[in-house]
């Protein structure tokens, strides 16, 4: 049985290898686009070193809700960047490039998400490091991607401009108001998910071949790409796809109902034994055998849906959610109130699947992450450490990753190639910090 | 250092990675054979699409009268007999059908699965377990198979075994991304009055999108780690645990501080400047996370001034809840006084000839998506470019979301009706000829 194989699943995580193990991978990025990529790798046991211009390093490090720092650092910046290793590298100087190229010789995998022709004028882009290494997998993730119009004319982009261009926002939003900008950065977070489908299925094609490739993403292309019906519903029928709000269009019912209390409620019961124990709960057996609902795709019809969704919502409207939820599971179809961080973070069941899961750091203190949410029997992803100040692994990686000296590694500093953090929130270490705890190289 | 070509860097990469080439490329999993067994489940054919618009081949596997999936269309629409959802993700796909209610059809399937690289069900916990094809089952006739298991709770936990079908809206109730997202109800005024400042979920099926997306990127990890040890296993993900995952700060937050993030309309909990504005006719994004971005887009609107902007220091006093309403207010009197058009004018001007060029605010449109699939940067990046069918003639479905040198992805054709591959599919792995299948279909196991 299935219990077998996930017996103890979270228990066992740390005694089992990763599924990424030996992969390095070297980023140049910033915001939640790029590092997210390589923090999915990073979960993955990719070894991932982060270069960061010092000594402020990734813009993420001051983005912060209503100006929340955590424990002194960025409170975005956790979940993006586990299980790396923090260089604070300039690559504006010719030596920091040199280290970069040194480094990218012996990685399998480089993110990177600048303007496009950046890393090419610091000497580090594709065309350059292919010539070092041919078999680098090579990722820039934009906003608009590495060609065509807007590209050119290096327009700048953020998850919020994506959620504009693509259509996405308009479609998130309630017929006849403003476009809806979603609170999730989603064309950030999907496109850097999106980015590692690309890189593992390249990381595949070199398994079987030995061979790299070169790979772009723009963060609202990847975006349109989960509209699905939206598109060939344009095209099909020469109308513009519209917002419906909470309702699902394509699902029916589907939708957010207000509960008696004034809490909200999201129900779904399109299958047809789902359909027929909703109205059974809501004491209208007869609805389920009325011409206009009993069937699916006749349900769906606009003036059928608007029809059985009010019907639906005076119901709820006398109901608590928990009322409904108990329905629901009685007869068959799915209810839920609309759970906020509290009810996600408290949840048993995530806590006992390992999915909220604890993180012990030895700079940051114990705190509560979310894990990989891939449960892999063999090769479980997760958490070992969390993020670090800009640079904080400088020694370990030129000493261990490069056998630098202790007088190349001082030349460096000297030059500016090499540097640590700004004495600012979010970039250097808790002030509590005893100086060694989290080093990999600490001296005594 | 390795010598540039001459060649500018845009059009190097474009010769390489058009997806107008894409078709004369190799494909990175075309060796690999995925069942997708997924029922009533549009993460489950999300995932197997990551796959099957790689090269691999896919069979999906539907139940003799098709699977619900494919009603699941706005507004009851049908296309030549499709839904516009499930034409959009049947793409590179092989149609079978296999009623795996039927002892006989389960004997089928292990000759299927002994066969397969990767196995994708959506099924409730349990019921592969019963029909004798669980993990555990075939892992004896495959040790290389990837067993991918995609529901609403995830194959073990308190929750797992109670049975909840496994829908967008629900995915998205209850991974906490619906609960701070939406207008703002203003003080002292009802839900009856304001009907839409409440929480609002994405229009899109965007959580069932997370939970096929990342069961994708495990396959494909699973695929690296197989290739190393020659070992398949078991995967699996709750698609509410996969789209809860893509929050990025509540979680620490609430921990931090104990505050449950709530909702702030197209403002961003998450710092300023990050915000749709309104304009005369419509609305933009604005973006400046840097001061220098910030202090740019005060004197692109003509008030570095008045707003003093020389002296602002750093983004600490525009961060908190009161400060960001006060500065929407003043940004949105100026942002009303354009355009989309001459707004963007405005920050592209800025980038050459501004007080701090080439810093400039993001500045870009909120498009509806009838102007995005007529863009023509969209159209000439091969996101919307048509397909012919053989079965649904000219379609748009998006396409090529990544660009790639030596893999790319491509579409070769848009979706199959019910079964439409039994012919050949079950010819090519199981053997049967016209007569078997016959049979098959007869007794209604095919």
């Amino acid at each position: 049985m299935a219990e077998d194989t996930w017996k103890n699943y979270k228990e066992k995580k740390h005694s089992k290898p990763s599924p990424l193990k030996g992969i390095r991978v070297l980023e140049v990025c910033t915001l939640v686009l790029g590092p997210s990529g390589p923090g999915i790798l990073s979960r993955m046991g990719a070894e991932v070193i982060k270069c960061e211009m010092p000594p402020l390093g990734d813009t993420l490090r001051s983005m912060v809700p209503f100006g929340y720092f955590f424990r002194e650092q960025s409170t975005s910046f956790f979940r993006p960047n586990p299980n790396k290793h923090y260089l604070g590298l300039d690559l504006h100087k010719p030596e920091g490039q040199e280290i970069f190229r040194e480094l990218a010789a012996r990685v399998d995998i480089i993110e990177e998400n600048q303007r496009p022709g950046v890393m090419e004028r610091w000497n580090v882009g594709y065309r350059q490091i292919k010539e070092i290494n041919p078999s680098i997998i090579y990722i820039s993730k934009t906003g608009f991607g590495q060609w065509g119009q807007y590209a050119e004319e290096n327009r700048p982009s953020n998850d919020g401009a994506a959620q504009g261009m693509s259509g996405y926002a308009w479609m998130s939003s309630f017929p006849g108001q403003p476009p809806l900008k979603s609170r999730l950065y989603v064309c950030d977070s999907y496109g850097a998910l999106m980015g590692e489908v690309a890189v593992l299925a390249a990381l595949h094609y070199r398994d079987r071949t030995g061979k790299g490739q070169f790979i772009e993403l723009s963060q609202s292309e990847n975006i349109m790409r989960t509209m699905s019906w939206v598109w060939p519903y344009q095209h099909i029928t020469g109308k513009g796809a519209m917002p419906a709000g909470n309702r699902d269009v394509s699902i029916c019912p589907a939708d957010t109902f207000r509960c008696a209390d004034d809490t909200f409620l999201a129900l779904a019961a399109p299958a047809p034994e789902e359909f027929k124990g909703l109205c059974i709960a809501m004491g209208m057996p007869e609805l389920a055998d009325d011409p206009r609902f009993e069937d699916h795709l006749i349900r769906l019809q606009e003036e059928n849906a608007v029809e059985i969704l009010r019907i639906i919502a005076g119901w709820v409207r006398t109901k608590t959610p928990e009322e409904v939820e108990v329905l629901a599971g009685k007869h068959g179809f799915v209810a839920s109130r609309i759970n906020s961080i509290k009810d996600v973070v408290e949840n048993q069941h995530f806590r006992e699947r390992g999915f909220v899961t604890e993180v012990d750091d030895p700079l940051v203190g114990q705190f509560l992450d979310y894990e990989f949410p891939v449960m892999m029997s063999k090769t479980p992803p997760r958490v070992h450490w969390t993020i670090r100040p800009v640079g904080f692994d400088n020694e370990y990686i030129m000493t261990h990753r490069l056998g630098k000296s202790e007088d190349e590694i001082r030349r460096l500093y000297e030059s500016g190639a090499l540097g640590k953090w700004a004495d600012v929130r979010g970039r250097r270490p808790p002030s509590d910090w005893d100086g060694k705890a989290g080093l990999i190289m600490a001296r005594d | 250092m390795a010598e540039i070509e001459d060649q500018a860097w845009d059009k190097w990469i474009r010769e390489r990675d058009d997806p107008k080439i894409a078709s004369t490329r190799p494909e990175a999993l075309d060796d690999i054979t995925v069942l997708d067994l997924s029922s009533n489940s549009f993460a489950g054919c999300y995932c197997s699409s990551m796959l099957s618009e790689f090269g691999a081949e896919v069979l999906r596997v539907e139940s003799p009268e098709g699977d619900f999936i494919r009603t699941c269309t706005p507004y009851g629409m049908l296309y030549k007999g499709e839904g516009l959802n499930y034409l959009s993700e049947g793409r590179n796909k092989f149609h079978i059908t296999l009623d795996l209610e039927k002892p006989q059809a389960r004997e089928i399937l292990k000759g299927l699965a002994a066969q397969a690289d990767v196995l994708i069900e959506t099924y409730k916990p349990g019921t592969m377990e019963g029909w004798g094809i669980g993990y555990e089952a075939l892992e004896k006739i495959n040790p290389r198979l990837i067993f991918a298991s995609i529901t609403a709770h995830g194959q073990f936990g308190p929750v797992s075994h109670p049975w909840m079908p496994d829908y967008d809206n629900i995915i998205q109730a209850r991974s906490a991304n619906q609960y701070d997202s939406g207008e703002m109800l203003p003080e002292g005024m009802s839900y009856a009055e304001r009907p839409w400042a409440v929480p609002t979920k994405a229009g899109p099926w965007i959580g069932s999108v997370h939970a096929g997306t990342f069961m994708a990127a495990g396959i494909l990890a699973a695929l690296h780690w197989r290739a190393m040890t020659g070992e398949g296993q078991a995967l699996d993900v709750s698609s509410i645990e996969s789209y809860a995952s893509m929050e990025d700060w509540a979680a620490i937050w609430y921990q931090g501080a104990g505050v449950v993030s709530e909702r702030f309309g197209s403002l961003n909990t998450g710092g300023w400047l990050y915000c749709f504005a309104p304009t005369k006719d419509g609305a933009v994004f604005l973006g400046g996370l840097r001061l220098e971005m910030w202090q740019a887009f005060a004197d692109m609107v003509g008030k570095w001034d008045e707003w003093g902007a020389a002296s602002w220091k750093d983004m600490a006093p525009f961060s908190e809840k009161e400060q960001q309403l006060k500065w929407a207010d003043l940004v949105f009197a100026e942002t009303r006084k354009y355009t989309n058009e001459e707004l963007i004018a405005m920050s592209v001007e800025y980038t050459k000839k501004g007080r701090l060029a080439p810093i400039t605010p993001v500045v870009a449109p909120v498009c509806c998506p009838e102007e995005t699939m007529h863009d023509e940067n969209w159209l000439d990046r091969g996101i919307f470019t048509p397909i012919k069918d053989p079965v649904y003639g000219e379609l748009v479905i998006a396409q090529a979301q990544y660009k790639m040198t030596e893999t790319p992805i491509r579409i070769k054709w848009v979706c199959r009706p019910v079964g439409y591959d039994n012919e050949h599919i079950y010819l090519k792995y199981m053997g049967f000829g016209p007569r078997k299948l016959q049979e098959l279909k007869a007794a209604r196991i095919i």
